[in-house]
C-alpha cells in the first residue's frame, strides 16, 4: 500500500491555524489534517523555522525596520537591551553603539494626521541616500520608530547621518520634517 | 532530544526493508498483525512519521519546545503500547487515536513527573520519533538579506507576528490597520521571503 495523498491546505489556512487565528471547529478540523497530513505539515514546519529565524534576525542585524512603539516596548519588557533616541522635528542627537546593545531605535516624532504614505529618507554616509517607501506608521501615535541595521551600524567610524520623513500624496511630496545623527562609534 | 539517530540500527533495516512508501495505517496494520509479538521495523516508522506531526501539534497547543517533546514521547508511548496490545481495533483510525491521545493529555495537564517517569518505566521507547522531512537549518545572513529586500510594511509585519507569534488582529492594532489588511500584507510577505529563501543565490 502507499501513502495517501491528502488535499493541499493554503499555507494562509496552515499559519492562521498556527497563529490561533480560526475558530474552533475549523482549528479542531486543521489539527486532524495536521496529524494525518505530512506534506501540510512539512509545509508549516518550514515557516514556523522560519519565524523562528525572523524572531532571532533582529538582534544580528542584516536589515532595518520601521516598528510600532508598542512593539519596542514589549522586545525591552522580554529582556532585550535597547539602546533608544528620541528626536523632534527638527532635532539633532549624538548617538552610538555598544557591543551590549540588542537594537537601537530612533524614535522620530512628527505629527501624522491626514498623512495616507510615509516614506523615509536615509542619508547614509557610506551607503548614500536610502529610501523605504510605504513605511507602516498609526496616524495617531505621533512620529515613527526606526530601527537600523545594528550590524551596519557596529562598522560606522565618527560619521553624521540624517533621516528624512516625507508625505506622499499622489504624485506630490512633503518634507514632514529632518532629523541629524552624530554618531560616534563607543 | 528524541530524534532518530543515523546511528539507530532502525534508520538501516528500514531502508533495507523498504516500508518507508507505506501509509500510517498499513503500518499500523503491519503491527496490529504481529501483536503480541512486536513489528520494530513498522513500529519505528511509524513513529518516525507521526513524530513530527505530534511536535507541531504540540508546540501549537502548548507552545514550549521541551513540553512538546515530552508529548511526542508520551503519545507514541501509548500509541504503541495500544497496538502491541491488540487494542487498537480499526488501524484505519490510527491517526485519530494520535489526536484523541494528544489532545487529551494537552488537556488534562497530566503528563506530571511521576507519571511520565512511570509510564517510561514501564514501557521502554527503543523506537524513537525522527524528524523526517524537518526543514534545513537557516542561512540567517541570507534571511537578513531577503527581508531587506521585501517592502517595508511586508517587513515590519512578518517580524511582528514572529516574533511572538502574535495574530493578526493584535498585529493590526499596533499598526493601526485592520485586521484583514495585516493578513494580505502577511501573506504576500511570507510568499515573497520564502521563494527568496528558496532561489539560488546569485553569485557576486
Amino acid at each position: 500500500m502507499t501513502r495517501m495523498m491528502c488535499p493541499a491546505i493554503p499555507t494562509q489556512a496552515l499559519l492562521a491555524w498556527w497563529l490561533g487565528e480560526l475558530d474552533e471547529h475549523e482549528e479542531a478540523r486543521l489539527d486532524g489534517h495536521l496529524l494525518a497530513c505530512a506534506t501540510c505539515a512539512a509545509v508549516l514546519r518550514e515557516i514556523v523555522a522560519l519565524g523562528r529565524a525572523i524572531r532571532g534576525a533582529g538582534p544580528r542585524g542584516g536589515f532595518s525596520a520601521v516598528l510600532p512603539r508598542l512593539f519596542i516596548e514589549r522586545l525591552k519588557s522580554d529582556g532585550l537591551q535597547v539602546r533608544e533616541y528620541e528626536l523632534e522635528p527638527g532635532g539633532s542627537v549624538a548617538c552610538t553603539v555598544t557591543g551590549d546593545d540588542d537594537l537601537v531605535v530612533s524614535y522620530l516624532r512628527v505629527p501624522l494626521r491626514g498623512v495616507d504614505r510615509l516614506d523615509l529618507l536615509v542619508h547614509d554616509p557610506v551607503l548614500g541616500t536610502l529610501r523605504l517607501d510605504d513605511v507602516p506608521f498609526d496616524p495617531a501615535s505621533g512620529g515613527v520608530a526606526v530601527v537600523p541595521d545594528i550590524a551596519h551600524l557596529r562598522t560606522l567610524g565618527r560619521s553624521r547621518h540624517r533621516m528624512q520623513l516625507v508625505a506622499v500624496e499622489g504624485a506630490a511630496e512633503r518634507v514632514l520634517a529632518d532629523y541629524t545623527f552624530d554618531h560616534s562609534p563607543s | 532530544m528524541f530524534s532518530l539517530g543515523i546511528a539507530s540500527p532502525y534508520a538501516r533495516r528500514m531502508n533495507d526493508l523498504d516500508v518507508g512508501g507505506e501509509d500510517d495505517t498499513a503500518l499500523a496494520r503491519r503491527i496490529l498483525a504481529r501483536a503480541p509479538g512486536r513489528d520494530a521495523v513498522a513500529e519505528a516508522e511509524l513513529c518516525r512519521r507521526l513524530g513530527p506531526r505530534i511536535r507541531l501539534f504540540g508546540l501549537k497547543h502548548l507552545r514550549n519546545e521541551a513540553a512538546a517533546a515530552d508529548l511526542v514521547q508520551d503519545v507514541l508511548v501509548v500509541l504503541l503500547t495500544k497496538l502491541r496490545d491488540g487494542a487498537v481495533r480499526d488501524p484505519g483510525q490510527v491517526v485519530s487515536f494520535v489526536l484523541g491521545t494528544a489532545r487529551q493529555m494537552v488537556v488534562d495537564g497530566r503528563r506530571t513527573g511521576a507519571r511520565r517517569g512511570r509510564l517510561l518505566e514501564a514501557f521502554q521507547l527503543d523506537v524513537q520519533p525522527g524528524d523526517d522531512g524537518a526543514p534545513e537549518p537557516l542561512d540567517t545572513a541570507r534571511l537578513g538579506r531577503c527581508l531587506a529586500m521585501l517592502p517595508e510594511r511586508e517587513r515590519a509585519v512578518l517580524v511582528m507576528t514572529f516574533y511572538d507569534d502574535r495574530p493578526a488582529d493584535a498585529v493590526a492594532a499596533e499598526l493601526g490597520l485592520k485586521a484583514g489588511h495585516v493578513r494580505v500584507i502577511r501573506h504576500r510577505g511570507l510568499g515573497r521571503l520564502r521563494d527568496c529563501m528558496a532561489a539560488p543565490e546569485r553569485q557576486s
